[in-house]
């Protein structure tokens, strides 16, 4: 058991023992090689199922949503950070919430690391900088910074922005000198192949609303696809319709997004959604200089207003 | 119709044959196949110079999609007063000349079976899947290293079953050993000039020892003996399904993902003077799926969902048409759940849930007396 | 003609822009016929769902008109406005829709002069650019 895993089951045991929350929400293992499972504990037998590892991918903030009691919960710094957006746009309060802080060293990439192999992977061990992976006929040693997630590389708060405790210590924060080349790199496309770009890019998507429903940020009543009077947008397989869908889920993150990626880790497909939202990180960061959840205190950039906002693509 | 053991057929099929039979196949028949594509394979109609990539382990989506597209327009009628069909529903032009799906695994072979039922009852024909259904002739290829995650034999099917199969072609290195199993199976061997008869007897035996190590290496099993005599009722109770129910994401990947999941959703779109009827896959984790117009909603929370979907596959299915498990093990839905949900353990806990002893129901009947 | 007319869809504030066009319009002021005008109570109500589904319905180009900075009827509506027009401009110009075939402006109801000029420069850019065919639900 790894030294972080073992604070946070010991955090969890005394919050869950001293009634200082109803639960716990954390991950577990899972049962296939590079899973985990978001799992709520209620009770200190639970609470020492909890793991860490470099699968914990997905987004805890997202499990917060309408929930009453007073939670405990595990949060990485983007989770941290879409706790702080919940806050601000008053989901939860703060005072609801005891958040157990994990720095964090930056998940890996499990399609990327099942891409060099040609067989399937039966199981995979981690160390502290490095990680073991086995298939029927090899055994091959990985290094973890060689296969982080795209978002996990750029990463610059890998720290929690808010919490109660922290379950190890801080983390040095990477100072990266441009964080947006992703971006820049499909902006330096002309228009045709831009189009191209992400025609094929969602060329695979089935609609299966994965991305939207890993997002802490989608927790809309109903959702303009779900709308029928009017439909906004048809709900086959129509490419128009498909991009439709997509820009609009993205558009709607915009000033929220933390880049957390939990809408590429859940996409069956594969699919790299962050490619739309990620242009609106940079946008509303280069124009209003600003970065989802690092506090709240502030109000989110499509919250507020400055008179002297740029309109000058504006007749 | 299924062909007696007794005339078994075994054809040997040289893979230097091969591209060049299934050209002349491609003459008579639309071929579907898995074709590798970005970091997966999917299962696709195959255009003239492709060719179905034998060596694939399993596509993210089921083959189910030959019968039953994830849209696909029903009827179609238009308010242009000039043309004949004005305000009138009409099924539009649907092709279906002979197609044969090559390369689909034993198990998503039977899963066509399974959706058969749905789609092809005594009182309701689907006219779409039943036709498509006629026209396709199922070409399976045998798993000799199943995927860790490959659960068949114990959810009713195989590396080398042969239910829902018109040919089993079994992978030998250098040839292929294809069993007849139809008709329809010989009809398409023919016409793909594959017709190298090997004792049947011989043959066989070679294709036995390889089931026999293919089910060997299968790692994964599931219980499901007891499902069958347990109350609905109980399981519908049982104190697991808030906790597996917790991570659910209310997605619709296992059921997009799932060879066996058949329910679809109508929905009619209109632009300019025609209006379209499509049927799309549709699914029941998301809380839209049974939401009435009244705006009441008879599974509006996830628990009663999540319960919805693994109780219907490993219970309700059995208990209505009495033919094992709507799963058959392929794996598919625990590898791409965004938060492994693994139908596997579920199933297990199923299979193994007994009830608190002392039913409070017991102790309100002896009040009342 | 059997070219295919072009189609702006100029979503106009109630409170101003609106009354710009009717003003241009008793004023015999000439202007494009290429301009279908939806009237909108303002300019914050504007979201990318309508443009959206502008174009996918067919239109060839957007317009976007509402009242100065600080003159909004709701005092600050067009201010969110703005913020959410470039976000949305430049996430349509990333997906490779030109950005020349969204319009914005800001146009009181005493400017009509101003009206009939935006007018004229909005079909000046789109109709050289031809039908647009891009975010188009193509024919079910």
């Amino acid at each position: 058991m790894n030294t972080i895993t073992k604070n946070i089951q010991e955090l969890a045991v005394s919050l869950l023992r001293d009634k200082t929350v109803d639960i716990v929400i954390g991950f577990k293992s899972g049962t296939v090689p590079m899973s985990s499972v978001p799992f709520v504990a209620k009770t200190t037998e639970q609470a020492r199922t909890f793991i860490w590892d470099t699968h914990c991918r997905l987004n805890l903030a997202n499990y917060l949503t309408g929930r009453k009691e007073k939670i405990g919960i595990i949060a990485k710094g983007c989770d941290s950070r879409n706790i702080a957006n919940h806050i601000i746009e008053n989901k939860i309060s703060r005072e609801q919430l005891h958040i157990i802080g994990v720095p964090c060293s930056g998940m890996v990439d499990k399609v990327k690391i099942a891409s060099e192999f040609t067989e399937e992977i039966i199981e995979y061990t981690e160390q502290p900088d490095s990680f073991v992976v086995k298939t029927a006929s090899q055994t091959k040693t990985l290094l973890k910074k060689d296969y982080l997630r795209a978002n996990c590389s750029t990463c610059m708060h890998p720290n929690p922005v808010i919490y109660d405790q922290l379950a190890a210590d801080r983390v040095t924060e990477p100072l990266i000198e441009n964080q947006f080349a992703d971006v820049n790199r499909i902006e330096a496309l002309s228009r045709d192949e831009k189009w191209q770009h992400f025609d094929d890019l969602l060329q695979d998507c089935i609609r299966c609303y994965a991305c939207r429903n890993a997002c802490p940020l989608c927790y809309c009543p109903t959702c303009f696809v779900d709308e029928s009077d009017p439909q906004w947008v048809g709900k086959g397989t129509d490419t128009t319709d498909i991009r439709t869908f997509h820009f609009l889920r993205a558009y709607h993150c915009a000033g929220r997004c933390t880049d957390c990626g939990a809408c590429v880790e859940a996409c069956p497909m594969d699919i790299n959604v962050r490619d739309f939202t990620r242009k609106l990180n940079k946008d509303v960061f280069d124009m209003y200089g600003w970065e989802a959840g690092l506090d709240i205190k502030n109000r989110p950039p499509l919250d507020t207003f400055n008179p002297d906002d740029p309109d000058e693509f504006i007749k | 119709m299924a062909i007696e053991d007794t005339n078994m057929e075994i054809i040997k099929i040289k893979k230097s044959d091969w591209a060049g039979g299934i050209d002349k196949s491609r003459k008579t028949y639309h071929l579907f196949g898995p074709v590798k594509h970005k970091n997966h394979h999917i299962f696709r109609q195959l255009e003239n110079n492709i060719y179905p990539d034998m060596e694939y382990m399993s596509s993210v989506l089921s083959p189910k999609s030959v019968l039953f597209p994830q849209s696909q327009k029903i009827l179609v009628t238009s308010a242009d007063a000039s043309g004949k069909a004005c305000h009138i529903f009409t099924p539009p032009e649907q092709d279906h000349t002979p197609r044969a799906v090559i390369g689909i695994r034993p198990c998503d072979a039977k899963a066509v079976q399974l959706v058969k039922l749905n789609f092809d009852t005594k009182e309701y024909q689907d006219p779409y899947w039943c036709s498509a259904f006629e026209a396709t002739t199922f070409v399976g290829l045998a798993v000799n290293t199943p995927s860790v995650l490959d659960f068949s034999t114990s959810a009713g099917s195989g590396p080398f079953a042969q239910e829902g199969l018109d040919v089993l072609l079994v992978d030998c290195k250098d040839h292929y050993l294809a069993k007849i199993l139809s008709q329809k199976g010989k009809e398409f061997l023919n016409t793909a000039g594959f017709n190298e008869k090997e004792d049947p007897k011989a043959a066989d035996q070679v294709i036995q020892q390889m089931k026999i190590s293919a089910e060997k290496a299968i790692c994964s099993v599931i219980q499901t003996q007891h499902l069958k005599k347990k109350t609905v009722l109980e399981l519908y109770e049982a104190p697991f399904w808030e906790d597996i129910a917790f991570s659910c994401i209310s997605c619709g990947t296992c059921a997009y993902v799932c060879p066996t999941c058949w329910c679809f959703d109508i929905q009619d779109e209109t632009q300019g003077k025609t209006a379209v009827r499509f049927r799309n896959w549709d699914t029941c984790m998301p809380a839209l799926f049974t939401r009435h117009s009244s705006g009441h909603n008879p599974r509006g929370e996830k628990i009663q969902r999540v319960r919805q979907r693994f109780m219907h596959k490993l219970k309700y299915f059995d208990d209505k048409y009495d033919q094992g498990i709507m799963c058959i093990g392929c794996g598919r839905c625990v590898e791409k759940c965004p938060v492994n949900i693994d139908i596997r353990d579920i199933c297990n806990l199923m299979n193994a849930y007994k009830p608190e002893k002392e039913s409070d129901a017991g102790e309100i009947k002896g009040e009342i007396k | 003609m059997t070219e295919k007319q072009i189609k702006i869809v100029a979503f106009l504030c109630n409170w101003c822009s609106y009354g710009a066009a009717d003003l241009a319009g008793v004023s015999r002021m000439q202007y494009s016929t290429d301009i279908r005008v939806i009237r909108v109570p303002c300019s914050g109500r504007i979201d990318a769902k309508l443009i959206l589904a502008a174009f996918r319905e067919g239109a060839d180009g957007v317009w976007v008109s509402g009242c100065h900075p600080g003159e909004c009827h709701y005092l600050e509506g067009n201010y969110y406005a703005r913020r959410k027009f470039i976000l949305m401009g430049n996430l349509m110009e990333h997906m490779g829709i030109d950005k020349n075939r969204v319009h914005f402006s800001w146009i009181s109801s005493a400017e009509a002069t101003k009206f009939a000029k935006v007018a004229r420069e909005v079909a000046d850019t789109i109709v050289p650019m031809g039908p647009n065919d891009r975010f188009v639900k193509k024919a079910v």
